[in-house]
């Protein structure tokens, strides 16, 4: 039995539903956080940049308002969404990742407190909304969880380098610096962040466009999420080829799939570009800004493809899924499901409720003021 | 040794605690406030009270603010940890238990939304909306605790799940239900309890019907709660009753703590939040909630020492090894096969130390907590090697140690080495025969108390010291004694005068 690679055999009870399955709710959960992620990420970075921004614009300082009034709210579902990705790709992955929480142990403890701390922080500036000190905190904290997660994620990919790790602290008070991949991962995925909520600013204003102020999102929004994507191109390009060269062959080499992926994901951010310029320049609005968010949806569908092409590529030797046992605990299964759509039916029918309650009192406070 | 040991220097289950603890006095309390808040709404409505319907308003936002944040985010850090601590354990329940979490998961998601929109959406929805909206809350947060409750009371008894792997099976076992009545009766008290920090600071008459209300949900739960605890504890595996009836005198200490919190708080609600609402202050109010804090303290700890030397009960022992894997350990040597240890076989006292961490360190450290020091005080290798095979004997609450002899002799080096003998002098032939009893005999048996009593008093000194030289062929279970031949004298001395001093 060799010793330089510790890999933890995998749980002696099978999977308790098929790979298929678990592995779409993983993607489409992990998919739904990083959205939900960028928004509050990128949403705080914005927040601050427009609270400085504010004495001098007073769109800035509007935007910075309303953005700390959403923050909450999205920083809820980030961890909602986060929480059932972690379920599944424990299920899948359990063997590689407990591991690699292990040996960056302290860190990955840190997240914790890390995160109130940054959850109270932004409801501390929402309740004082002309200070941006709380503000700078929050981000520092949000970034700081997210090289974190960039951390673990890479080393649960390479467990040959476990036990060196592992000599060096049996307390966790370690990072995957060695990981080639590590800051360029880091940085594809920061620089989206900041993208997507300038996207969804983008979108924030394409809904308000008959108001000053939707067109003056409209054009910031574009311009915060066309930039970061542009910078983005070369982030990426650093990423791939810092991706050792055996999962590289693996990928390109190996299948169609990966390329084809790859491929969509490189070219679909142009589309998505050109429209949100074209949204926030021309009277062609609704069609251009619909598009920009179409394209931007599918590079991302596509790119959380590649990563889970990526991960195969990185552990193909030490785990296949298609090999661990399997029995399927259909009635739990099914009951959830239900549940599911039933869950999904109850939020809709709530927040349905509330748009109609804003509906009528945006409505009463125009007729009020005679708007 | 699958994965590698999470090295704290204390027992992780320490860090387990503190943040389970914690998170279940904030969630018990969030399922219990959300059916409080709507309660409270329902009564403002009808009876037209502006004053108490703005308290409801306030209380809501407090309480989105305490359960979606650090609620929320405590319960994502027991997943953390445990995972840290026990991730041979986390994968099976994983394993087992992942569509039940899928499902408690749709429950959270609805419980946030609904929290959401009920605390800030005051204005935005009529009353009978707003309304519907608070129960929909109490449904989810309570459809939540359903789920969960399964899981942990599985790891105490899995029930039938041990022979057939079926979820349903481990879900609904033999301590499911009274566990759920119990957790459902503390959401209710601490509902209460925690409506008493946005109470005291209103303006009469709506503080005065506030701090009734909320101090008649803390009594009418304390007092819902006496014949579920004691059904639940009926339900009990039957090592653990033995653990609480004598084994264990300090589980009996916690046990009365947390009984005589639960009976102060209901004093206290009596007093301050019925009686003489005019009374009530902030630091009854502190003082409360600590009561709170304790009963639900004690009794998560009462559970997690009645589950031992299991993490899942016949399943996966607490130090993360699967009982499945012990005679293959036992066979094949324990360092042999670890993963993750340093080897250094020529070296015993360093792989004793690596292999202690690993087994022992779950619930022992060094020094500090449950410290192995004083406990291994006067042991020499060969005692310590012997006493090694009988673990489960010393204390019902330790798993067996894995291993084959070579291991057995390096924990055993590294323990003598923790805290060895000569340091004193026994000043008299008594005082040498008490120091050997409490060194090497104490840790199984008493003198003459409940657990394995030594009543030698009537035997003459010279047969007794007779039986010391042949004690494994008395019996089997127990290690032989290893000491000097005037140390086995004076124990002989010891026992047969029968001393009660223990």
């Amino acid at each position: 039995m060799s010793n330089l690679i510790p890999l933890p055999t995998p749980d002696p009870m099978p999977l308790p539903g098929p790979v298929w399955l678990m592995l779409t709710l993983l993607l489409v959960t992990l998919l739904l956080h990083l959205v939900a992620m960028n928004l509050t990420v990128g949403g705080t970075a914005i927040a601050l940049i427009c609270g400085l921004r504010r004495t001098k614009d007073a769109f800035a300082g509007r935007l910075a308002d309303d953005l700390l009034r959403v923050l909450p709210v999205s920083l809820a579902f980030t961890i909602t969404l986060g929480v059932a990705a972690l379920l599944f790709v424990q299920v899948l992955y359990g063997n590689l990742l407990y591991a690699s929480s292990i040996l960056i142990g302290a860190f990955w403890i840190a997240v914790i407190p890390t995160l109130i701390l940054a959850y109270y922080a932004i409801y501390y500036s929402k309740s004082r909304p002309g200070r941006g000190g709380a503000l700078w905190l929050s981000l520092v904290l949000l970034l700081g969880i997210g090289f974190v997660y960039a951390n673990n994620f890479t080393l649960m990919l390479t467990p040959q380098r476990w036990l060196q790790l592992y000599r060096q602290s049996t307390t966790g008070v370690s990072l995957n610096w060695g990981e080639a991949s590590l800051i360029p991962r880091y940085l594809h995925f920061m620089l989206g962040a900041f993208a997507i909520a300038g996207l969804g600013v983008f979108a924030a204003g394409a809904w308000k466009r008959s108001t000053e102020y939707g067109r003056w999102l409209l054009l910031q929004g574009s311009q915060w999420f066309v930039l970061p994507t542009v910078l983005n191109y070369a982030v990426g390009i650093w990423f791939l080829f810092a991706l050792p060269r055996p999962v590289l062959m693996n990928l390109f080499v190996g299948g169609w799939l990966a390329p084809a992926l790859l491929g969509i994901g490189m070219l679909l951010p142009l589309a998505a570009i050109v429209h949100a310029l074209l949204a926030a320049r021309t009277e062609k609005v609704v069609a251009n800004a619909r598009l920009a968010v179409a394209a931007t949806v599918l590079t991302l569908i596509a790119m959380i493809g590649v990563r889970q092409m990526v991960r195969a590529a990185y552990v193909g030797s030490f785990v296949n899924l298609s090999e661990l046992p399997v029995h399927s605990q259909w009635s739990v299964i099914a009951l959830f499901l239900v549940l599911f759509v039933a869950g999904l039916v109850t939020v809709y029918l709530m927040l349905q409720k509330t748009w109609k309650g804003v509906d009528q009192r945006t409505q009463a406070s125009r007729a009020a003021s005679g708007d | 040794m699958n994965y590698p040991l999470w090295q704290l220097g204390f027992p992780g289950g320490l860090l387990i605690a503190l943040i389970a603890v914690v998170h279940v006095f904030v969630s018990h309390f969030a399922v219990g406030g959300g059916a409080y808040l709507v309660l409270l709404e329902r009564k403002a409505n009808r009876d037209n009270d502006a004053g108490l319907l703005d308290y409801v308003r306030r209380h809501s936002k407090f309480f989105a603010l305490l359960t979606l944040v650090f609620g929320a985010v405590t319960g994502v850090g027991i997943w953390f940890t445990i995972g840290l601590v026990s991730p041979e354990a986390t994968s099976s329940l994983i394993h087992t238990f992942v569509w039940g979490w899928a499902i408690e998961w749709v429950f959270f998601f609805v419980e946030i939304t609904a929290a959401l929109v009920y605390a800030y959406g005051w204005d935005r929805l009529d009353r009978a909306s707003h309304m519907a909206v608070g129960w929909v809350y109490f449904v989810a947060a309570w459809a939540s605790l359903f789920i969960i409750n399964g899981i942990i009371t599985y790891m105490l008894t899995p029930g039938r799940w041990l022979q057939n792997h079926e979820f349903w099976s481990g879900f609904f076992n033999p301590t499911y239900w009274p566990s759920l009545v119990i957790r459902t009766g503390m959401a209710v008290v601490l509902a209460g309890m925690f409506g008493l920090i946005t109470g005291p600071g209103l303006a009469s008459p709506v503080r005065e019907r506030v701090l009734r209300y909320a101090g008649s949900w803390i009594v009418l739960g304390t007092l819902f709660l006496v014949l579920p605890a004691r059904w639940y504890f009926a339900d009990f595996p039957a090592e653990a009753k033995t653990y609480f009836a004598f084994l264990l005198p300090s589980m009996r200490r916690v046990i009365d703590l947390g009984v005589a919190a639960a009976a102060l708080s209901l004093i206290l609600a009596l007093v301050f939040a019925i009686a003489k609402p005019a009374w009530l202050r902030a630091p009854v109010v502190a003082v409360i909630l600590l009561c709170g804090f304790v009963v639900m303290g004690t009794g998560e700890y009462t559970r997690e020492v009645a589950r031992k030397p299991f993490v899942i009960g016949n399943y996966i022992y607490s130090n993360d090894l699967r009982v499945a894997n012990l005679p293959h350990i036992d066979e094949a040597g324990f360092a042999a096969t670890a993963k993750w240890m340093d080897r250094q076989p020529s070296d015993p006292l360093r792989e004793g130390r690596q292999i202690f961490a690993i087994q022992c360190g779950a619930c022992h450290s060094v020094n500090g907590y449950r410290a192995m020091a004083p406990r291994a005080h006067g042991w020499d290798p060969a005692f310590a090697a012997d006493a090694l095979q009988h673990l489960p004997l010393m204390r019902g609450t330790m798993s067996p140690f894995a291993g084959n002899q070579q291991d057995r002799v390096a924990v055993a080096t590294f323990l003598a080495s923790l805290s060895p003998t000569g340091s004193e002098q026994a000043a008299t032939a008594a005082e040498l025969g008490r120091q050997v009893f409490q060194q090497r005999c104490a840790m199984c048996h008493t003198l003459k108390r409940k657990f394995r009593p030594l009543d030698l008093g009537g035997t003459d000194a010279d047969s007794i010291d007779g039986m010391l030289q042949q004690l494994d062929s008395l019996n089997p279970e127990m290690p032989s004694f290893h000491g000097t031949e005037a140390e086995r004298k004076a124990l002989a001395v010891f026992l047969q005068s029968g001393a009660t001093a223990n």
